[in-house]
């Protein structure tokens, strides 16, 4: 947004608030971006851990491919044990891992940005419960018929749906689409667990891992998916980026400067759905990501504004993480990867919540 | 993304047409049921600092919210520079008439300057978010506004005086024709309000046309060229302070018996209240 900084400015500035530094990126006359100083190192250095981390999960245990391996993969070399890690076991996994933490970081960074919630994240307002109804209803009530994913996306679109009718202005009002979800939500989580008490209770354990989300038994079909999705749904989040910045200034100022707020909302909330559906298709409801990553990316960069690639980056580090942890952790071993990310997310959202608080109210 | 919209075909656009203007006609606006202004038809005088004044909920925000297009009228409508606004791109509407509404909501951890820098987004797109202007537009505006030693300070950190001020110097960056203040001294004390209405008359005197919502009628005949009366959504009166402003007007307009008498400093119209009787 700032014009560029001077070498002197940028040193005379306050180091506290050095997030509020813009350094511009440029590209010929016609692409021109600022890009905070602080964010671009952050990103890096989150994109680097998650990239270390993602080559640890592929090359831990007995099965591991190391980067020699993978090498020799890209190669055409590899023997038929490495091939199988890659192509069936760990790899899909690891994309999807990476695939569904960017959807949902980005995801929850739009929803926070337009709703001017720090609470506002697709899981709030339904979008998770949703599609937990929805994989449930098809996966107990209609035996299969329908696959599992299709019915957790048919579920959350529903339930937006639902929200989107009953605020009465759409997606207008972000207190009202709060509100309306939260119900919303509760309605959706009643209706699993009434399907699931009714249901056998077999069949109803193997979908118990699926309702919390879970990266197990993943394909390169489902990686496929998710990065298919994120190709056209992160240039059409780049081209809203430079007005969602004025979102923070009431709709009123944005619509002002000429940056249309209720439009800017509106394709904002659909493209965060859009993604969150992506996720979910993949990897089912995945608690906390999108909720808990535009809060660290906010806090490790220190500037204001949705911040929107950082977030992305860190959900993919939550959920790299998250799956390292499920994969090699022998206490975790097997558990749904969902449990994790509510786990470590949570918790560091608590640390940060309380760290807020205490600076506070010194 | 965003629809294609039709380019003015007249105005300053291309340069061609002299003289940039801006008015309402024959507006109706409302919320729901409620009409708040009903066939209303003005031109804003250019370069000049125009005062509207009026009785709580005659519509004087909604007038200038309507003059900036934050809010569509029924009927009627808003031209500028003879085009109707809804023809210009918004943000082409942006780069001529800047608005600060009545009560912004201020962004959590952000700096004067960057701040000020967003007033520059009328004239970004989504791949060029820097213009060669807006440096200097920037450090003009935050001189201009006396706030070039705030830049680093945070916006919530800063008093209700400085805060005003920021925000003016970021509607000045917009660098538009027009500058029009929802009730910029609302909330202010009396020292910063005489201060905003100073620097009022300061952007006006560097070319720029001001509107400001004012309270004080006082304050509106001593600093503003122009007043604007209004009374339950219609103009009941407009013109130079001391044309305007008597007691007649004052007790049509407002229900207030008062004497006018010459204000002691400038000797413009100065309303005052007749003692209970």
């Amino acid at each position: 947004m700032s014009a560029p900084q001077t070498r002197a400015r940028t040193a005379r500035a306050v180091p506290r608030r050095a997030g509020d530094q813009h350094r511009l990126l440029r590209i010929t006359d016609r692409i021109a971006i600022p890009v905070g100083g602080r964010s671009l190192v952050v990103g890096s250095v989150i994109a680097l851990l998650s990239l270390f981390l993602s080559l640890a999960t592929l090359a831990w245990g007995d099965l591991g491919v190391g980067p020699g391996d993978l090498l020799d993969a890209a190669r055409g070399a590899a023997d038929t044990k490495v091939t199988f890690v890659l192509e069936r076991l760990r790899g899909p996994r690891v994309l999807v891992a990476i695939g569904v933490g960017l959807a949902l970081g980005l995801s929850g960074a739009l929803f926070q940005s337009v709703t001017r919630n720090p609470l506002g994240s697709p899981d709030v307002i339904g979008l998770g419960a949703g599609a937990g109804a929805g994989a449930t209803m098809t996966t107990l009530l209609w035996n299969g018929a329908i696959p599992t994913p299709l019915g957790a996306v048919a579920g959350a679109g529903v339930a937006i749906a639902v929200v989107h009718w009953s605020t009465g202005l759409g997606f207008a009002s972000p207190a009202r689409v709060i509100v309306t979800g939260i119900g919303v939500a509760a309605m959706a989580t009643a209706l699993t667990q009434y399907v699931v008490a009714v249901a056998l209770r077999d069949s109803a354990e193997g979908l118990a891992a699926y309702l919390v989300g879970s990266l197990g038994t993943r394909t390169m079909q489902q990686a496929a998916i998710i990065w298919i999705s994120l190709s056209v749904l992160v240039p059409a989040v780049g081209v809203l980026t430079h007005r969602l910045r004025l979102m923070d200034l009431g709709d009123e100022l944005a619509e002002a400067l000429g940056g249309r707020a209720t439009h800017t909302r509106t394709w904002a909330i659909v493209l965060a759905v859009l993604l969150s559906a992506a996720a979910v298709a993949v990897a089912g409801p995945i608690a906390f990501v999108a909720l808990t990553a535009p809060h660290i990316a906010r806090r490790v960069t220190r500037a204001p504004g949705p911040n929107l690639a950082v977030a992305a980056l860190t959900g993919a580090l939550i959920m790299v993480a998250a799956d390292f942890l499920a994969q090699h952790l022998p206490v975790l071993e097997g558990m749904p990867v969902g449990i994790i990310t509510a786990g470590v997310g949570g918790v560091y959202l608590g640390y940060l919540l309380v760290q807020e608080w205490r600076k506070a109210s010194v | 993304m965003s629809e294609p919209e039709s380019e003015p075909v007249t105005g300053s656009v291309n340069g061609s047409v002299s003289q940039p203007s801006l008015r309402a006609e024959r507006v109706t606006v409302g919320y729901g049921t409620h009409v708040v202004l009903s066939d209303l038809s003005l031109t804003l005088p250019r370069g000049r600092f125009t005062a509207v004044i009026g009785p709580n909920g005659c519509g004087k925000s909604t007038l200038v919210r309507t003059f900036a297009r934050t809010l569509l009228p029924r009927s009627g409508e808003v031209l500028l520079d003879g085009v109707p606004l809804g023809r210009w791109k918004p943000k082409r509407i942006a780069q001529r008439v800047a608005l600060l509404p009545q009560s912004p909501v201020v962004p959590d951890g952000v700096t004067v300057r960057s701040l000020v820098a967003r007033g520059r987004h009328p004239y970004h797109s989504a791949l060029r978010q820097w213009v060669p202007g807006d440096q200097e537009a920037i450090d003009v505006s935050m001189a201009a506004t006396g706030v070039t030693d705030l830049a680093h300070e945070s916006l919530t950190e800063l008093s209700g005086g400085q805060r005003q001020r920021a925000w003016i110097a970021m509607v000045l960056a917009q660098d538009t024709d027009y500058v029009l203040l929802d009730e910029p001294t609302s909330f202010l004390d009396l020292a910063h309000q005489i201060d905003v209405l100073h620097l009022c008359q300061d952007i006006r005197d560097r070319g720029r046309t001001v509107v400001a919502v004012l309270h004080d009628l006082n304050q509106a005949a001593r600093y503003a060229d122009h007043v604007v009366v209004m009374r339950e959504g219609q103009v009941a009166a407009s013109g130079m302070p001391s044309d305007v402003i008597t007691a007649d007007l004052v007790r049509d307009v407002f229900s207030l018996e008062c004497e006018i008498g010459p204000d002691p400093q400038a000797g413009t119209p100065m309303v005052v209240p007749l003692a209970r009787s």
